[in-house]
């Protein structure tokens, strides 16, 4: 009955993975009741694509971020403001918010980089919350706490997709492209590249690395993906406000990729439909939702150093430190 | 016409410094901590906002004199320091050899435990109080006004002035003339040479936290006072603001993070005759990063480490 | 002879406040040489080090490599231009493979961007793989490729680093006190491989505080004390110089002599 995932090839992997989420998910949501159940899902595969982006600079790169929200709230911005002055479809709102979003990174990340890891987390968290205050009192841009209601559905190329299920297949598509560009990321080279800079950055140096431009190239495609998670969640939810994207929201996020394990792409997904999931099935105990995350997240920092996705048999090593890799053959991407 | 500005502006002036000592009295905690440990305690911020809601209901529930408010809810803070440091900090470091003491993977495991504490502590306290703001009884508010002339002050205003230089004051005393504050610094310039010549490091670091953590707790109180607001996601914003304090100071100096929370508190409340209060929030964030991008290690920071 | 000079180092000078750390050093290195650094602890050797490969900038005086001015330039320059180099107390990555610790080094020679992360680079890929096993063959780990780096032993742990920073195909490669913490069984087999090395057309400069190591396998040995270059010459040479010997048994014990 158990069937080793692992020993799929690759190709039967990535089919299996599309038809969880194209066919067997969407079909399980329709028989628990179709309207709420959808919902939950978009909400999910949102957090899926905001985790995995995290994943990339925080697991790999090994770069806290605690802004990360910030970066989703400024793409649902870029995108609910373009949807609904300019009346730009979805197919130009989703890019536009990656770039936005992206550039922003950028510009935080250019004078920051060069420091120590921990003023980078410190500065991020800056950012993000400068990011907060700007979306709550820029009245006359962002309409402030009032937020920006009515910002149309998505329609693509004439196809509608204003439902529930259109918008849970427009989620799935950008998440498991999301997923799809993280993974060909971080299974490459390039992903050992990132990868030796959390381990010592100075010594990727010698080694002919250019850490800085690394880092800020990671981060921009982060941030890219976190802001067409935003675009996403402005169409979908077709009201948007400054409340989203707090502190907190960065901190879930965080708390996904800590659970999950930091580096490991499947313990990203799974964090993220976990804490996402759970408090929806436990809603009958109460609105305990962030109290369940904090404690996810405290046991397992305790008791599975490597999350959920961790290699068991590294626990000795786990200890000494805390982000490793999850990997499941010995080198990167062709051999 | 100009007169009026002067007053109103210096009022301001004298509001900042209290709102500065204030983050002050939070930013030492930070640093205390960062100090021995390396390590942001993200859960500092719940610290105060555990020493304000002690205060309440020992005020609620007995009405004791200020004075006595203030040491038993530094007593609760120091408590409640000491617990943290059970819960978040020393089952992680026990994983590492005494060497990695200030390993990256210690500073960052016990971050992220700082942090999944801090929001446990703050949910459970929203449960538990209700997330709206808590009536204070009316005689235990420090919002009796004293006129000096021009300046309208309060006594929340001399109180916290007053205890402000009394603790930061008996902080000098105690880190450089008693023998704790002896092994505090000892242990902050090289954990492994402390060890060698016999100082119990997690007794010291208990000493840290409690101390750091009482200091934090006492903010709170006075503040909860002082604004009339008691609520349980009140330690956000003066952690953080704490927490630049710390880093525009230099991360582990203590008159460097005290001179930059008052610099940020007058900052912020001279901005209020330029913004609306929405936006004055922005002017810590700023002032962090064009920190970070010119001064690298802080106004007042050596030449650390990198890490 | 000039166009033989590989590595050129001119009146170079670092002080850490009013420690002159390296002081007026002159030096150079020839293509395919291998040259001992020595100096009793202390002596600026890791000081001199980090100056040649840009971890340090000089107070004064220039290296040149390979014709270029390293001034101002960033390690990761200074690294592209086929300077590779290990570090005394031993930077491998922990938590990669063998093989991914190896692949870091062709990475950052070969280039491995964004794109061709995102878009395939299947061909560069192969080269990068190519040149990591072969670096991986030459130090003897290839049949480790798939072990964490963290589990190796600690002898085996240097063979890495040398892998890594071959996999750079450095034109120099420097050795930080690769003998330090080896057993005498394990310096003889490193001063084989280093010689083997070296036969190979490598030029190499190896700074070491085991002086027997390198008097046995250098063709010039340069000797460092307080900071300043006391003797350039041959073992034999460096041996007899009385400055040296002074050098070494006024502040240091026996065990180098």
């Amino acid at each position: 009955m158990v069937v080793n995932v692992s020993n799929l090839s690759p190709r039967l992997r990535q089919l299996g993975l599309v038809a969880v989420l194209f066919g067997a998910i969407p079909a399980g949501l329709a028989l628990m009741g179709g309207g709420y159940p959808f919902q939950v899902g978009i909400t999910a595969l949102i957090f899926v694509t905001l985790a995995v982006s995290l994943n990339l600079v925080t697991g790999t790169a090994g770069l806290l971020s605690l802004g990360h929200a910030g970066f989703f709230g400024v793409g649902a911005y870029a995108a609910a403001l373009a949807a609904t002055k300019l009346h730009w479809p979805f197919l130009l709102t989703l890019p536009l918010a990656g770039i936005v979003a992206a550039a922003l990174g950028v510009i935080v990340a250019l004078p920051t980089m060069r420091l120590i890891s921990i003023y980078f987390a410190v500065a991020t968290l800056g950012v993000g919350e400068m990011i907060h205050v700007s979306l709550l009192n820029w009245v006359s841009f962002t309409r402030g706490p009032m937020g920006i209601r009515s910002i149309p559905p998505i329609e693509i190329l004439g196809l509608d997709l204003s439902g529930v299920i259109g918008g849970y297949y427009v989620a799935a598509t950008v998440a498991a492209l999301a997923i799809f560009a993280v993974h060909r990321l971080t299974h490459s080279y390039y992903g050992n590249a990132l990868r030796s800079l959390r381990e010592d950055d100075q010594c990727s140096a010698a080694m002919g690395l250019n850490p800085v431009r690394l880092k800020i190239e990671a981060f921009a495609v982060s941030c890219a993906i976190a802001g067409m998670a935003g675009a996403v969640y402005a169409h979908t939810a077709s009201f948007i406000s400054p409340d989203s994207f707090r502190f907190e929201e960065s901190i879930l996020i965080l708390a996904m990729i800590v659970v999950g394990g930091l580096g490991s792409l499947p313990g990203a997904v799974i964090g993220a439909v976990l804490l996402i999931v759970l408090p929806e099935v436990l809603r009958g105990i109460g609105d305990f939702r962030m109290i369940a995350v904090g404690v996810f997240m405290f046991l397992s920092i305790l008791f599975l150093p490597k999350g959920l996705l961790g290699e068991a048999s590294a626990i000795g090593l786990a200890r000494r430190q805390l982000g490793a890799a999850w990997r499941g053959d010995i080198g990167a991407g062709w051999k | 016409m100009p007169d009026i500005f002067d007053a109103y502006f210096a009022q301001q002036v004298i509001n900042g410094i209290s709102l500065g000592l204030v983050y002050a009295l939070v930013a030492i905690g930070f640093t205390l901590i960062f100090g021995i440990l390396n390590v942001v305690n993200f859960a500092h911020g719940e610290i105060y906002t555990v020493g304000a809601f002690a205060g309440l209901l020992l005020i609620v529930g007995a009405a004791p004199p200020l004075l006595a408010v203030v040491l038993l809810v530094m007593a609760v803070g120091a408590a409640a320091g000491v617990g943290l440091e059970r819960l978040a900090f020393r089952p992680i470091r026990r994983f590492s050899d005494e060497a990695s003491l200030k390993s990256r993977a210690m500073r960052e495991a016990t971050l992220l435990s700082s942090l999944a504490v801090s929001i446990v502590a703050r949910e459970v306290m929203a449960h538990v109080f209700g997330g709206e703001m808590r009536i204070i009884p009316q005689a235990a508010l420090l919002q009796d006004v004293i006129t000096l002339g021009p300046l309208t002050l309060t006594n929340g205003n001399l109180i916290i002035f007053g205890a402000s230089v009394v603790m930061l004051g008996g902080l000098q005393f105690m880190l450089y003339r008693t023998r704790v504050g002896l092994s505090i610094r000892a242990v902050s310039n090289n954990v492994l040479g402390a060890r060698h010549v016999g100082i119990d490091t997690n007794r010291t670091i208990v000493a840290t936290f409690a101390i750091g953590s009482s200091l934090g707790a006492a903010a709170g109180i006075l503040v909860g006072l002082y604004d009339g607001n008691i609520y349980p996601y009140m330690g956000f914003a003066p952690g953080i603001k704490a927490f630049v304090a710390m880093v525009m100071g230099g991360l582990s100096s203590i008159p460097g993070a005290v001179i930059c929370a008052l610099l940020l508190g007058v900052s912020e409340s001279v901005a209020t005759d330029f913004l609306s209060s929405g936006w004055k929030d922005l002017i810590a964030y700023g002032l962090l990063v064009v920190t970070l991008i010119f001064f690298p290690q802080g106004l007042f920071g050596h030449g650390r480490e990198r890490v | 002879m000039m166009a033989d000079v590989l590595l050129e180092i001119t009146a170079l000078s670092r002080a850490f406040g009013g420690l002159r750390a390296v002081d007026d050093v002159t030096a150079e290195i020839r293509q395919g040489e291998l040259v001992g650094l020595i100096g009793p602890n202390g002596a600026g050797k890791t000081t001199l080090f980090n100056l040649i490969s840009g971890f340090t900038p000089p107070s004064s005086g220039s290296v040149v490599f390979r014709g270029q001015n390293l001034a101002g330039m960033k390690p990761h320059q200074v690294s592209r231009l086929g300077m590779a180099r290990t570090f005394q107390n031993l930077r491998i990555f922990p938590n990669m493979t063998v093989f991914d610790n190896v692949s870091v080094g062709a990475i950052g020679a070969l280039g491995y961007g964004l794109g061709q992360g995102l878009f395939g680079g299947a061909k560069r890929a192969g080269e990068i793989s190519a040149r990591a096993w072969s670096a991986l063959e030459r130090v003897g780990l290839a049949n480790l490729a798939g072990e964490l780096a963290a589990n190796l032993s600690y002898g085996k742990r240097k063979y890495l680093e040398i892998a890594r920073a071959l996999a750079t195909d450095p034109v120099l490669l420097i050795l930080d006190e690769p003998a330090a913490g080896l057993n005498d069984t394990e310096t003889a087999e490193l001063a084989h491989f280093i010689k083997s090395l070296h036969a190979d057309g490598g030029t190499i400069l190896l700074v070491e505080h085991d002086m027997g190591l390198v008097m046995s396998i250098c063709q010039r040995v340069m000797v460092l004390a307080s900071g300043a270059k006391i003797a350039d010459a041959a073992p034999k040479v460096v041996q007899a110089d009385p400055a040296v010997l002074e050098a070494y048994l006024g502040i240091d014990e026996e065990e180098d002599a």
